[in-house]
């Protein structure tokens, strides 16, 4: 065990080392990539197996800064600027120990998340309507309640059921299982002839995608994760994905925000552009939450040395009994003190 | 179903004919084969029989909670273990009585924690096989458990895991899987048979026909058993027309059991 635990770690001083040299090289050969051409299974799909991440668009924020406007690209000049904070934070992370005059937190030391490795060229994750914002909530949708995510530090927590589907360990839904955080944003794609699957890293999900043009299940059979039908145009996968359990995850990063309906209906497009560099794009169709359907989009990336580790989160969901029983020790002391107060 | 004969490649079509020549006096049957002429065991399979409740010889049984009626008891069968009994340490048999004991605290799949290798196989839920040229992915339905076994150069597990690092190999037409580092928090069953972190598990898939796969595991672990041991059983083919894998996602399921205590009265 012990042994194996500095294994790791040597493994993951390996790889924080090997970063920077890794991006240089992938900037220099990137000219090679007019001449890629896409590569074929041996029954003759497009061949679209590795493990992708979207690390590099960790922080790019779903919904555009409306000062931007309909800008979706930065300029190169910003592109540079952000070259070098991204530069500066991979010599902060090789530091092994924080320094004497950080702040302690309860957070692991920053090293722990992923980091993007070149700079996200996008102002917004949303891409379609053309401002880069999700669109207006149908009145309907605005009164379903949002359970509570990990940004709040002083959360509701009468019950498990406050959390947010995350927290709980459940799911973090078809998007909230792609877009970009700070760790656990691996999708290794193992195809067979028939299926492709995608197993998401966080929070360990499989989704095996039949190819055979056979219908939707039965709208009686309704999941978190939905179900997924797959087709090729040209060399693009193409997934739609229905049967969706309304008024659980939202779109939101970790499948946060408002929690979408039975009626979602998402459309999605993984075409990869060069031997580690795939796009992937996500039409949301939910007419009983969205005055109208758009469009989110982002690279995937494979990187050396990057593989899904098993996401155990319900297993060792200690922030769950934590906060519940930190919740009721606080009642309880108030509830001293107020006796305290009326002898 | 396979390629044509003159599609194999030799060394496969040498690794064939040596197995027909080990199984003369059976016929042959017909399997699915991938292009380069491995098995191919790409499907949707289940596990029949009781080896979830107890992987060894069993009576029925009352269920822990008479509001269930038979609806919650327990079938008898005939176990998987080969020879009939777990060769555990005295300590060990002890350590399983107790746990049977307490199997409602203490068995993972009350709790809905991933099920570990091998029960994940033969669990009373469908798993789906996805055989790539490359790697091979196994999704089963109970709790999304997954694992990828990794058919390239042997890779060590980085950390101990629920589904442990999976590492497989061809020997003939056997898919032979070498699991380790697995984190000894799982069970075999519901009768409170156990592994620890340092149990080793190799499995053997065979194709008997198209519709049926040959399981056997050697399971060793100096730790809890005197000796290694054995369980085999058969997967089936999933034939409905509309058979695909759903999902169960059972933390739901268990968060009264769990957090219950805890949740503000």
């Amino acid at each position: 065990m012990q042994q194996r635990f500095w294994g790791a770690l040597a493994l993951a001083a390996g790889l924080a080392c090997a970063a920077a040299p890794v991006f240089a090289q992938a900037a220099k050969v990137a000219p090679a990539a007019k001449t890629w051409t896409q590569p074929k299974t041996p029954w003759g799909d497009p061949d679209l197996q590795g493990t992708w991440t979207s690390d590099d668009c960790i922080g790019t924020p779903l919904n555009r800064p409306v000062n931007l406007g309909d800008r979706l690209y930065y300029t190169e000049q910003e592109l540079a600027q952000r070259e070098s904070r991204l530069e500066k934070q991979r010599e902060t992370d090789s530091e092994e120990f924080v320094a004497n005059n950080q702040r302690v937190g309860t957070g692991p030391p920053a090293h722990w998340g992923e980091r993007a490795r070149r700079p996200c060229k996008q102002t917004s994750l949303v891409v379609e309507p053309a401002n880069g914002r999700t669109p207006d909530l149908l009145p309907e949708a605005k009164a379903r309640p949002v359970p509570e995510g990990a940004g709040n530090n002083n959360p509701k927590a009468d019950s498990y059921t406050d959390f947010s589907w995350y927290i709980r360990c459940i799911t973090r839904g078809v998007t909230g299982s792609i877009l970009p955080v700070i760790y656990g944003n691996g999708q290794q794609i193992v195809q067979a002839k028939g299926y492709v699957t995608i197993l998401q890293e966080m929070v360990h999900e499989a989704r095996v995608i039949p190819l055979d043009g056979r219908p939707h299940e039965s709208s009686n059979i309704r999941s978190y994760m939905g179900d997924a039908r797959g087709h090729w145009e040209g060399n693009t996968l193409v997934v739609e994905t229905t049967n969706f359990l309304g008024n659980r995850t939202g779109i939101g990063l970790n499948g946060g925000g408002t929690p979408t309906s039975d009626a979602l209906k998402l459309v999605e497009r993984f075409t990869r552009v060069g031997p580690n560099e795939m796009r992937y794009e996500v039409t949301v169709d939910d007419p009983k939450t969205y005055v109208a359907p758009f469009k989110i989009a982002f690279p995937l990336t494979q990187e050396p040395g990057y593989r899904n580790f098993e996401y155990a989160c319900h297993e060792g969901n200690y922030a769950m009994f934590d906060s519940l029983s930190g919740a009721r020790a606080k009642e309880k002391a108030a509830a001293e003190a107020a006796a305290k107060k009326g002898n | 179903m396979g390629a044509p004969k003159s599609c194999i490649p030799l060394p496969a079509a040498f690794v064939i004919l040596l197995a027909l020549g080990h199984a003369q006096n059976r016929t042959t049957a017909q399997i699915p084969r991938m292009p380069d002429g491995k098995p191919n065991f790409t499907g949707l399979w289940e596990a029949l029989g009781t080896a979830d409740w107890d992987i060894r010889d069993h009576s029925s049984a009352p269920g822990p909670f008479f509001q269930l009626g038979a609806t919650g008891a327990e079938p008898a069968g005939q176990g998987i273990v080969e020879d009939g009994e777990i060769p555990y340490t005295p300590a060990a048999a002890k350590k399983q009585q107790e746990n049977y004991q307490n199997r409602l605290k203490l068995d993972p799949e009350v709790k809905c924690y991933m099920p570990g290798i091998p029960r994940a196989n033969y669990m009373p839920f469908p798993f789906q096989i996805i055989q790539s040229n490359k790697d091979i992915a196994f999704a089963y339905e109970y709790a999304t458990a997954n694992r990828v076994v990794n058919m390239g150069k042997f890779k060590e597990g980085a950390v101990d895991t629920w589904m442990g690092t999976s590492n497989g190999h061809w020997e003939g037409d056997t898919l032979v899987v070498d699991v380790s580092s697995l984190n000894g928090n799982s069970w075999y069953d519901r009768a409170g048979n156990f592994q620890t972190e340092d149990t080793h598990v190799v499995e053997r898939f065979t194709l008997g026909d198209a519709d049926h796969i040959n399981y056997e595991a050697t399971i060793e672990d100096k730790n809890i058993y005197t000796r290694p041991w054995k369980i085999s059983t058969v997967f089936y083919r999933r034939k409905e027309k509309n058979a695909q894998l759903n999902e169960f996602k059972c933390v739901e399921y268990a968060e009264q059991l769990i957090y219950g205590d805890l949740v503000k009265k």
